[in-house]
């Protein structure tokens, strides 16, 4: 009884999920709708890094790249080849992913630090190889032009953040369902059992390089339909646009999020698109207080606020959003489960 | 029910009505006030540029404590983009859609400007004197009528300094290094054109990486063309690499350096046996110069700075990127008044393409901005630079840099 009882609350949490995203338009202005669909794909970004880092175990910094290599996915196709950009997101996502599975490969013979350092060398480096070869990607000026420019369908009279705002949310929700299907599964199984033991899960006969090269190309696939999104937003791709910080911003809102929680990845999200456009807000806040002395316009005050806050989170919460959403569901969910 | 209904149509007529009058009165404009917005590096490799955005903020303040401009004060919201395009791009979406200012001003880098153009353009919002040396945003008007630009272009730079050459150095034999991409590309071009047919006496060019690490291999091979004009075309820590690979290889050429990498502050810790001698453009006070130590310009910045900032270091008063922000501040209350007390943004736009303004006293003497709605190049008037001493002095009278 109990497993159907735990899949029946799912299920319902993601109806509710959904719900919320579909009314949540008319709640609040047109750009904060926009806002919220920056921060819908970082959460489709930590989705996949989500499945990758908190199921898995393998430690990524360099998802920022793959990012990158959608959003020029997209931009390449859409301004050069004529495609329509919201039709480039799936090929973005593929074309990601097989880079995904690129670096998979390497990645079976490294782990925990060592796979850290070398997925960050990933994030160091893509910005750069974009810059030289300027006839495809357009060197440092990147890729933009009326091309990259989503337009609604069938001459839908939405605004250009709504439009943005639906895509995103239906892409979420999609991919969020993957997720859930794939960890709640056998696929799941073996990628937890890897995590905790890669001996004890090879001698249960986990196939130790299918599954980590899956991980890493289904996480490069969410990173890539991720930085698709992004350059539709922007209409504009350049190096820049995929900084290193990015990729470490992307492991923050893990962290944040909670290791091994699709749910609390929400909060991630959120709070990586907070600090890194309203961090200035913050400090503006906190400079009100008497004590504090926070100029948010003198150099490098932002930073330090977002560091901050990043350091007041992680001590409040240990185990991330997801811990404490655990935590906090733990009466109501024991009860349901003994209860039959 | 039936008048349940009626009253709640006309309810939302109303409503809908109210909705509908609103957008008659230009956005960030009231009876006493006008927002500008801005993306500027604030953090990260390019923040030293922020300093652009504080100096026309400032210089604001100024204004408006001595009665703004036609009883309105004018307050500048600028949102740290990192010069990363995209972050710019939120920040005009931010600050056009939700904070509703009136035009954005100022916004540094090409990459950054081209990124909000379509926006801007599309939203009818001025883009107005884009901190960038691309010649696009002043050219580009018909299909961009809400964008201008501000500070000479690079491929005019590069054509005076063609021009110089060929009338002050005798038999020249030309080595260039550039950066390989749109900007160090644009002052090659300009350089073959102010050549002309002479073009041939580019000895030797090379185009470094903007990736690379390192340009004193490159410096090197250069060197081995014998020339005798060495022309750096470079960006911050590069140039720095190029003067130091010049005094190393003992090498005594005429050197040419790009407005951006000839900051005093860049030029005063290389190696002065190379430095000595070289030559730049100019266009605003430096206030590092000795020459405009006590000049009027320069001592209005310094007492804004003193009265405006906080923490305000000696290296601060020194800082050309605070003159540059004030100079184009300077420029943007010249065209708002000209605009008049009725102000839109399209009256903005006309006030900005017919400036005829003679007394910046951000920028060198006897340059006048001049605008027309075909020319849309605001400053086109620079002069020569010697750098001696440890600092730069102009020399020569002003030169055109118009578009052609």
């Amino acid at each position: 009884m109990t497993p159907r009882l735990k899949l029946a609350l799912e299920i319902a949490a993601f109806a509710a999920f959904a719900f919320v995203l579909s009314i949540l338009p008319r709640l609040i202005s047109d750009f904060h709708t926009r806002e919220v669909a920056i921060a819908g794909m970082y959460y489709i970004a930590l989705l996949g890094l989500g499945i990758l880092t908190g199921y898995s175990g393998q430690i990524s910094l360099g998802h920022g790249a793959f990012m990158a290599i959608g959003g020029y996915a997209t931009a390449i196709l859409s301004v050069d080849h004529g495609m329509s950009p919201t039709w480039t997101i799936p090929l973005a996502g593929l074309i990601a992913g097989a880079s995904g599975v690129l670096v998979g490969i390497p990645a079976l013979r490294l782990a925990g630090i060592y796979l850290a350092i070398v997925t960050f060398g990933i994030a160091i480096s893509v910005p750069q190889l974009l810059k030289k070869f300027e006839g495809f990607t357009g060197g440092t000026t990147g890729k933009y032009g009326e091309g990259l420019t989503s337009r609604p369908p069938f001459g839908l009279d939405t605004s250009s953040n709504h439009w943005l705002y639906y895509v995103t949310a239906g892409i979420s929700l999609v991919l969020l369902a993957v997720a859930w299907a794939i960890v709640r599964q056998k696929p799941g199984r073996a990628l937890q059992a890897i995590r905790d033991s890669e001996v004890a899960a090879a001698s249960s006969g986990v196939s130790l390089p299918l599954y980590k090269t899956f991980a890493f190309a289904i996480s490069a696939f969410y990173a890539g339909v991720a930085g698709a999104l992004y350059a539709i937003a922007n209409a504009y791709v350049n190096p820049d646009t995929f900084q290193v910080a990015l990729s470490v911003y992307l492991v923050v809102g893990l962290a944040v999020g909670g290791l091994g929680s699709l749910a609390g990845l929400v909060v991630g999200a959120g709070l990586v698109y907070f600090l890194q456009f309203h961090a200035d807000t913050v400090a503006g806040w906190l400079d009100k207080l008497p004590i504090l002395d926070l100029d948010p316009k003198q150099p490098g005050i932002p930073s330090v606020v977002f560091g901050a806050v990043l350091i007041v989170v992680m001590l409040l919460l240990p185990t991330g959003a997801g811990g404490l959403l655990r935590r906090l569901l733990r009466p109501l969910t024991t009860r349901l489960y003994t209860r039959s | 029910m039936r008048r349940g209904l009626v009253i709640c149509a006309v309810a939302a007529a109303v409503v809908a009505g109210a909705a509908g009058a609103r957008p008659l009165a230009t956005p960030g404009v009231s009876s006493n006030s006008i927002e500008l917005g801005g993306s500027i590096p604030l953090s990260g490799e390019a923040s030293a540029a922020g300093n652009v955005a504080r100096g026309a903020d400032y210089y604001f303040k100024y204004v408006n404590d001595h009665g703004g401009v036609l009883g309105r004060k004018i307050s500048y919201k600028y949102l740290d983009d990192a010069y990363d395009p995209a972050r710019a791009v939120q920040n005009t979406i931010r600050l056009v859609q939700q904070d509703q200012v009136f035009g954005m001003f100022n916004t540094l880098g090409t990459a950054n400007n081209l990124a909000i153009r379509n926006f801007l353009n599309d939203n009818d919002v001025p883009q107005l004197f884009v901190a960038a040396g691309a010649t696009t945003f002043g050219r580009d008007y018909k299909k961009y009528p809400w964008t201008i630009g501000y500070i000479p272009t690079y491929a005019e730079e590069g054509r005076i300094y063609g021009h110089y050459i060929l009338a002050s150095v005798k038999r020249p034999r030309i080595a260039v290094l550039y950066q390989n991409d749109e900007y160090g590309r644009d002052l090659l071009s300009g350089l073959q054109k102010g050549l002309g047919k002479k073009a041939s006496t580019i000895a030797a060019k090379v185009g470094y990486d903007p990736t690379s690490s390192d340009v004193q291999g490159e410096v090197a091979r250069l060197k081995a063309s014998k020339a005798n004009v060495f022309m750096v075309f470079a960006f911050g820590k590069f140039s720095l690499q190029a003067f130091n690979a010049v005094a190393r290889l003992n090498w005594h050429p005429q050197i040419f350096v790009n407005d951006v990498s000839s900051a005093s502050s860049l030029m005063a810790i290389v190696p002065q046996s190379a430095a000595n001698g070289s030559i730049s453009i100019v266009f605003g006070k430096d206030p590092a110069a000795p020459l405009w130590a006590k000049d009027k310009g320069v001592r209005l910045f310094q007492s804004i700075l003193k009265k405006y900032g906080s923490g305000v270091s000696s290296r601060d008063l020194k800082d050309g990127y605070y003159v540059a922000g004030m100079a184009s501040a300077f420029t943007m209350v010249d065209a708002l008044k000209k605009a008049g007390k009725n102000l839109t943004r399209a009256g903005i736009v006309r006030a900005a393409t017919h400036l005829n303004e003679k007394n910046n006293p951000f920028l060198l003497p006897s340059i006048v901005v001049k605008t027309s709605p075909t020319k849309r190049f605001p400053v086109t008037q620079v002069r020569l630079q010697r750098w001696k001493g440890k600092a730069w002095h102009p020399f020569g009278k002003l030169i055109s840099a118009q578009p052609g």
